[in-house]
């Protein structure tokens, strides 16, 4: 058997929430064919607090081993670097997070609080990912830590982390297999593409059929504050419940799977020079990017620019 | 002289982190202090931010109420844009709430409440070995069920606002986006599948039958009538409740509040509660008895045994501040959560309170007969979906029958105002109290359910709801409180969102 302990920190419990909705396999079959026994979750166990605390010295002390331990949630160290914002048993979660990822085969961060710190990291509280601030390596354990694996903290980003990318993650590791990673050690299988791959405005975005308002078909990176071409992730690939995705339903994306989120500028503007983001797609030369689009946007067919083409 | 020992309990299944300390004299709970024990500074982070920011980052807030949070959110900005909601928008905001709440109550139900009933402390209960087959975490059969179950019903927010959790799809004005026909049908479908399982496997019987049980001996006779009502998850907690006692505990506390919920669109067929174009109806029940209109401005949150900056008495949330402080005065300050008051005083909120508040006649008989006990509370979250499902279907087939309708009025930049957002989450009363100046947030407080019903005592020392309904439970066994995580389950505990919601505080409970 494979175990896993999975343990909440400063979050919402969102990666918990998303991770339910797993489907083809569903949460249960998954951990069923790979084997995976649930030691603690806290929203789907009983152990008894005492129990509980057992668990938990026998995992300090080795006895039992860990072979996957998935935290969700910032690792919160205020107030003056003491954790006290966020205890258990009066002792800082942090602590405990730092011991028993020492003991793990794997770790896993779920979600961007957990890998990057994520909403807490500008407030009192003093929110860290595992093993980066935001863009900074270090975070709780240290640019340097490795788990008994040899690999770092995986990283599964995203406000929450996409269930799929969740399942996929835990059949590689228990697998055996190494997945490949980012510079901010996310899985290239799932944050290698941009949230705007497969989005089903891309023509008008081709095209710069831009919006300025809501309810309407055309593309939201111009002026709605759409970060769908500049942040890694497989929204669109995958889609979320298996039906949809956020800049489907109108909704900027607010590049929830970058080290920055929450960016701190306000999230339905995009922030332009003259008509033309500040922030451009990686790696494109702006002088390119003004001609390109100059010429799209001329070469517009109508029934785009009479929003005619669904999406 | 009768031994008085402390004991500090860790609840789990709860969403967030809760911990409660009694004092028990005899093994029967004489005292309590409800703690959260998380800050996550939400409001904080707020202040400063773009007029339209709530709408991202109080999702946030809670991983199994983000939609919830939206609505909060999006009807704040709505009064501040002082804008009119096109009535399909508030047919799909209506619709995707309600879809929550049918989710949440499920999954609290029969994955958080009903898991205690094959803990061993209840190896002697005939009905035991039954209970273990079900509810055994992750392994009984209806546990497996509900988990494969109620995440196909999410599927609708998914269709219209992209994704659940933490979607951003409600803004002042309206929502993000017009559904096609199409999409409305699936909608339509999944609404079906998931009505037609619930009156299979958690009520044991149809919405229609339900809706005639409106008195506590119709209930006694639903239970009796047939297999298919005692074998459902409602009528297997009735009959095991009733066999373990379980109607003595959780009492002792006497007010009730509902902030009222889910606008009625200007044109619908669907009849709301009492005079406020409501589905379900606004108001405060005292000690009394006597049901109250509701004023927002009663609405006060008190700090003194919270681990904030002192002021005295209360606030209203427009006034409040959440200036965390924890070092000193650890004596007396024990909790992240604040303590709202209405009038005064500490309230109840939840489903038992909206039937309360809005008249039930099967919930007020209950409450007549029973007193305000942890068994008719969770009765009423198990069975508050039969009383949203005629409505939302309704609203679905308005929406596909008036779909040339818009979805959207266009609403300036915000600049300058301030507006209240209130509505009933799964949990009960949920408040967003927002300030704009000069294009920018100025001001955020968000009051929630668990705020109300996990509250720490206030500044006059008077114990908050669970504290209070806690006092006299008997524990069988002190390092397995069961008992406790009975009743405080009851109330459906949701410490992420006092955590953030509060301003700071986060309560974890394991039992």
């Amino acid at each position: 058997m494979v175990t896993l302990f999975w343990m909440q920190c400063g979050g919402c419990g969102g990666d918990t929430m998303s991770f339910l909705n797993s489907n083809s396999p569903d949460l249960l079959e998954l951990f069923d064919t790979l084997g995976i026994r649930l030691l603690w979750h806290p929203s789907l166990s009983t152990l008894s607090p005492s129990a509980q605390n057992e668990l938990i010295e026998t995992l300090i002390q080795g006895e039992q081993p860990l072979d996957i331990l998935v935290v969700e949630g910032a690792i919160i160290r205020g107030p003056a670097s003491t954790g006290m914002f966020d205890t258990r048993n009066g002792q800082p979660k942090k602590d405990l997070v730092a011991t028993l990822a020492g003991q793990a085969r794997h770790v896993i961060a779920a979600g961007t609080c957990a890998a990057f710190g994520g909403l807490g990291t500008e407030g009192h509280t003093k929110a860290t990912g595992l093993q980066f601030r935001k863009r900074e390596p270090g975070g709780l354990l240290g640019k340097d830590f490795r788990s008994a694996s040899g690999m770092p903290v995986i990283n599964l980003a995203g406000c929450p982390c996409h269930t799929e990318v969740m399942a996929g993650a835990l059949s590689a590791l228990v697998s055996g297999q190494t997945p490949e990673l980012d510079e901010f050690n996310r899985p290239l299988d799932w944050y290698g593409m941009t949230v705007h791959q497969g989005c089903t405005r891309n023509e008008y975005h081709e095209y710069r059929v831009e919006e300025w308002d809501f309810a309407q078909r055309g593309c939201l990176f111009f002026h709605m504050g759409c970060h769908g071409p500049l942040v890694d992730g497989p929204c669109n690939k995958l889609l979320w419940n298996g039906r949809s995705s956020k800049t489907r339903a109108g909704v900027p994306c607010f590049g929830c799977t970058s080290p920055d989120f929450p960016m701190p500028y306000p999230f339905f503007e995009t922030r332009n020079i003259e008509g033309v983001p500040i922030e451009l797609p990686k790696g494109i030369s702006r002088a390119h990017y003004l001609v390109y689009k100059g010429m799209a946007a001329a070469a517009a067919p109508d029934r785009l620019k009479k929003r005619e083409t669904k999406i | 002289m009768a031994k008085k020992i402390i004991r500090d309990i860790p609840l789990n299944r709860v969403e967030g982190d809760l911990e409660i300390r009694v004092e028990l004299e005899n093994n029967r709970i004489v005292d309590a202090w409800s703690s959260g024990t998380m800050f996550r500074g939400i409001e904080n982070i707020l202040r400063g931010r773009g007029a339209l920011d709530g709408l991202v980052i109080t999702p946030r807030v809670c991983g199994i109420c983000s939609t919830t949070h939206l609505m909060a959110a999006a009807k704040a900005l709505d009064q501040i844009a002082a804008v009119s909601v096109p009535d399909n928008a508030v047919r799909l905001r209506n619709l995707t709430l309600m879809v929550e709440h049918c989710q949440s109550d499920v999954r609290h139900s029969v994955l958080m409440f009903l898991p205690d009933f094959a803990a061993p402390i209840y190896q002697a209960h005939p009905l035991y070995t039954e209970a273990v087959k079900r509810y055994a975490p992750l392994q009984g059969e209806r546990c497996i069920d509900v988990v494969r179950q109620t995440k196909t019903i999410l599927e609708i927010i998914a269709i219209l606002g992209g994704q659940w959790p933490h979607s951003s799809f409600m803004v002042p004005g309206g929502v993000t986006y017009v559904p096609t026909m199409t999409e409305l049908n699936q909608c339509r479908h999944i609404l079906q599948h998931y009505r037609k399982w619930y009156e299979q496997t958690v009520l044991g019987c149809s919405l229609e039958r339900w809706q005639a049980v409106r008195s506590a001996t119709d209930l006694d006779a639903w239970l009796a009538e047939g297999a298919s009502h005692r074998e459902s998850d409602t009528g297997f907690f009735l009959r095991f409740a009733r066999e373990a006692g379980l109607h003595a505990l959780g009492q002792r506390h006497g007010c009730f509040l509902s902030y009222g919920s889910l606008d009625l669109p200007g044109d619908t067929a669907i009849v709301g509660a009492g005079e406020d174009k409501l589905l379900v109806a606004a108001g405060f029940v005292g000690k009394d008895g006597q049901p109250q209109r509701f004023d927002q401005a009663q609405v006060k949150e008190h700090v003194g045994f919270s681990w904030y900056t002192d002021y005295p008495g209360g606030r209203h949330p427009f006034e409040g501040e959440t200036d965390p402080q924890a070092t000193g005065a650890e004596g007396k300050k024990y909790s992240w959560a604040k303590a709202p008051r209405y009038l005064d005083q500490p309230a109840e909120t939840g489903p038992l309170a909206e039937r309360i508040v809005g008249g039930d006649p099967l919930f007020c008989d209950l409450l007549r007969r029973d007193g305000a006990n942890l068994v008719i509370r969770q009765l009423a979250r198990m069975t508050r979906p039969a009383t949203l499902f005629p409505a939302m279907e309704t609203w679905v087939d308005e929406m596909i029958a008036r779909h040339d309708q818009p979805y959207y009025t266009a609403v300036p930049p915000l600049v300058e105002g301030r507006g209240f957002g209130l509505i009933e989450a799964a949990r009960g009363a949920l408040g967003h109290w927002v300030e704009i100046k000069d294009g920018k947030i100025s001001h955020y407080q968000i009051v929630t359910p668990t705020a109300w019903n996990g509250s720490p005592r206030d500044s006059e020392g008077v114990r908050g709801p669970w504290e209070e309904a806690l006092i006299g439970t008997a524990i069988k066994d002190i390092d397995n409180p069961v008992e406790a995580g009975h009743v405080v389950r009851s109330f459906d505990a949701c410490l992420v969102c006092t955590v953030h919601v509060v301003g700071p505080g986060r309560i974890p409970v394991r039992c």
